[in-house]
């Protein structure tokens, strides 16, 4: 389809103004706003991951991918919520209490956004508490954490700790990523995953539903 | 780690290394960089290790070539060991050589001997001087013992919280630096000042460092500490005042204010810079009026630390890089064959990959094959330019908020005094060329250590000199940041043609995608 083209190019490229033109046009000319995400941005994210994979992008493009993507979405978010349709998979993301490093926790958001999954992001220097109360309130699938400092990891097992005390960790995989994570730690406080990248971070999250 | 695998951590240059258990030090070294002179015959010395953490038995050679107060600190023949165990060692050949300042200050009317110490997370530099002259009388360097809980301030912090005691090591070895320095000299030393980032100065006060482990990562302790030779153990007269000067805050500690005193901002009409180059980059940009300044974490790349063939400046490291006409020209410390890289080659020789147009603005070399070949066998592989591009990044786009928070451009700027080390060694036109800095070529310095020349200057000085206000930034919380961050980690497009170069490529991934 010659529309999501532009739309696919735009994202690729980094393009937010572009990607943000393409899909109005899109949607002007009766595109489906959930098959624009099938179509067009989930397969633009899933080229990028490739890109940065290859050591072809690096963080700047993520970035700016990223940015484009989501000029597109803010177009589609009200369309899909006005028509009542729900992406299949809901994910709430956090950098832990303590720590304001958000470059790679927004990167892994917008990479599972454009795979098609809902994102709530809770930003930076998020509480345990916080966390409970938005798996509480949104009924996540998943739950992801980051933490950039050796001195911040410890707030992600008091995260799992209050997630499961609150009786809600069942309900949730836990994944967690960081400069000083390691798929040991993530095992030792109990976590369900770890990813050293944005594009593991997608697989990882498509695997576990897969068994879940 | 598999179970019959040893981790060995070479420090000054914070390399971890595995081995099988029980390989002798000499084959599990010389892999890195140090060299057996005698070729391990036990017989030069050539290659001591200091034991940081673990231990390695005391042999015959080890006591024929170490004095029993140098085995007592852990001291060792490389060549005469084996891996048994987890090992820290300190490696002599490495020892960078610490900056040391050779600034003859005015003294300004005080009497008896002054010892100024510049406390780094890496290098301890210390001076003594005579208060009434400003003359210098001895220097001592050391590495800071801290060392074996890790090379950044972080993990120091992360092993104090876990029960470590980093005070006291610290206290013991300066203790021991300080009595070098006044050993046999008259008059007795009156006053001994430290200058340290955040982290050493509550390390070495023994203030609680747990506010600085997490967001907003305020502590309650930044003021001056003062102290008498009895609270620290050191022989000195009792009457010796021994101070810590105060923080500036957040991570910004009064090293960078030494730094302000030494490169003479707080006195300046006209807008000045200063940078720091270590793990923690510092910046200051001010005049008279005001200054405010910034942390950002850049990590080890200048050192050349998360380089695949990244090394000191040691033997075999390729030290400059530079372009004879089309060829690639390499300098080599000690006219070897080249072994590794470091920092000061590593950016040279980014320069003239972005010159060649073999590495693109974004970053990616360009020839396919992911590889940068510097002198056989020295080669950059792409993960190792974008290592570059983050430290350079998180430098160049805390300097340029602080700009924007001065409301000034580069252009504004008298003068840029690159500190440190890294700052000395580092060709200003590579560093320039890779867009860590954005200025005019004459208007950048490389001013050496201003953390201990200014250390200098507070010591002599007969009361505290007036300082404008000086603020610290916070990048964390500037909502540009990552903006800026993201743009900075591009390297600045010398001409028309890699531009073309770097169009043409995007579009050609486009292509590839499209078929």
């Amino acid at each position: 389809m010659a529309l999501s083209k532009e739309l696919f190019d735009a994202i690729l490229n980094g393009d937010a103004k572009r990607a943000h033109a393409a899909t109005e046009t899109a949607l002007a000319e009766g595109a489906e706003p959930m098959q624009l995400i099938a179509d067009s941005m989930v397969p633009a994210m899933d080229e990028v991951g490739k890109l940065f994979e290859a050591e072809e992008y690096f963080v700047p493009e993520l970035l700016l991918a990223g940015r484009a993507m989501k000029s597109a979405m803010e177009l589609i978010k009200p369309l899909l919520v006005a028509s009542g349709q729900k992406m299949a998979v809901r994910v709430i993301i956090g950098t832990v209490k303590g720590d304001l490093h958000d470059i790679g926790k927004n990167i892994v958001a917008s990479m599972l956004e454009g795979s098609g999954f809902e994102v709530i992001d809770l930003g930076a220097d998020v509480s345990p508490e916080a966390f409970v109360a938005a798996v509480k309130e949104r009924q996540p699938h998943i739950v992801c954490m980051s933490a950039l400092l050796t001195v911040t990891m410890p707030a992600m097992k008091t995260t799992i700790d209050a997630l499961s005390k609150a009786g809600v960790r069942t309900q949730v995989k836990v994944l967690l990523g960081g400069a000083p994570v390691t798929s040991q730690y993530a095992k030792e406080i109990g976590a369900d995953g770890y990813s050293e990248n944005a594009n593991g971070a997608v697989g990882l999250v498509k695997s576990l539903l897969a068994v879940a | 780690m598999s179970r019959d695998q040893v981790r060995i951590r070479l420090e000054p240059l914070a390399l971890e290394i595995e081995t099988p258990v029980g390989t002798q030090l000499i084959k599990a070294l010389s892999g890195q960089g140090i060299e057996f002179p005698c070729g391990g015959t036990g017989t030069c010395g050539g290659c001591a290790v200091r034991v940081l953490s673990g231990s390695l038995p005391v042999t015959d050679p080890d006591r024929t070539a170490f004095l029993p107060e140098q085995l007592a600190l852990g001291w060792r023949l490389a060549c005469q060991a084996r891996a048994l165990m987890p090992l820290v060692l300190e490696c002599c050949q490495w020892r960078m050589d610490v900056l040391t300042d050779d600034a003859c200050l005015i003294g300004s009317g005080k009497h008896g001997l002054g010892i100024a110490i510049d406390l780094g997370t890496t290098t301890i530099a210390a001076q003594i001087l005579d208060l009434a002259t400003g003359k210098v009388l001895g220097v001592e360097t050391e590495l800071n013992p801290q060392a074996s809980f890790g090379s950044d301030v972080m993990s120091r912090i992360r092993a104090t919280l876990q029960g470590d005691d980093l005070t006291k090591m610290l206290r013991v070895l300066l203790g021991q630096l300080v009595m070098r320095l006044a050993r046999g000299r008259e008059p007795e030393v009156a006053e001994v000042i430290l200058v340290g980032n955040t982290v050493m100065h509550h390390l070495f006060s023994g203030c609680d460092v747990e506010p600085l482990s997490h967001a907003p990562f305020v502590s309650p302790n930044l003021g001056g500490q003062t102290f008498c030779p009895q609270d620290l153990g050191w022989h000195l007269p009792s009457t010796c005042k021994i101070r810590f000067a105060p923080c500036l805050g957040g991570f910004v500690g009064s090293d960078i204010l030494a730094g302000i005193l030494a490169t003479g901002i707080a006195q300046s009409d006209h807008l000045m810079a200063m940078v720091d180059l270590g793990t923690n980059g510092e910046i200051a940009i001010g005049n008279r009026f005001g200054i405010v300044c910034v942390s950002a974490a850049a990590g080890p790349a200048f050192e050349a630390g998360c380089i695949r063939m990244g090394m000191r400046a040691a033997t075999g490291a390729i030290s400059h890089v530079s372009l004879c006409g089309e060829e690639i020209h390499a300098d080599v410390v000690g006219d070897v064959e080249p072994r590794g890289i470091c920092g000061s080659g590593l950016v040279d020789a980014i320069a003239v990959g972005l010159r060649t147009g073999a590495i693109l603005p974004s970053g990616r070399i360009a020839n396919g094959t992911k590889l940068f070949p510097i002198a056989h066998p020295v080669v950059l592989c792409q993960a190792d330019v974008r290592e570059l591009q983050l430290a350079k990044g998180a430098i160049a786009s805390g300097f340029k908020l602080l700009l924007k928070r001065l409301g000034a451009t580069a252009g504004d700027l008298k003068s840029i005094h690159l500190a440190g080390a890294f700052g000395n060694y580092v060709q200003i036109e590579s560093a320039l060329r890779i867009g860590l800095l954005e200025a005019h070529r004459e208007r950048v310095y490389a001013a050496g250590n201003t953390a201990l020349r200014g250390a200098k200057m507070l010591l002599v000085a007969s009361r505290e000199s007036a300082l404008p206000p000086i603020e610290h930034v916070s990048l964390a919380t500037d909502i540009d940041f990552q903006d800026e961050f993201a743009n900075c980690m591009r390297f600045p497009a010398a001409d028309d043609h890699s531009q073309e170069a770097e169009t043409y490529n995007n579009s050609k991934i486009a292509d590839t995608r499209e078929r």
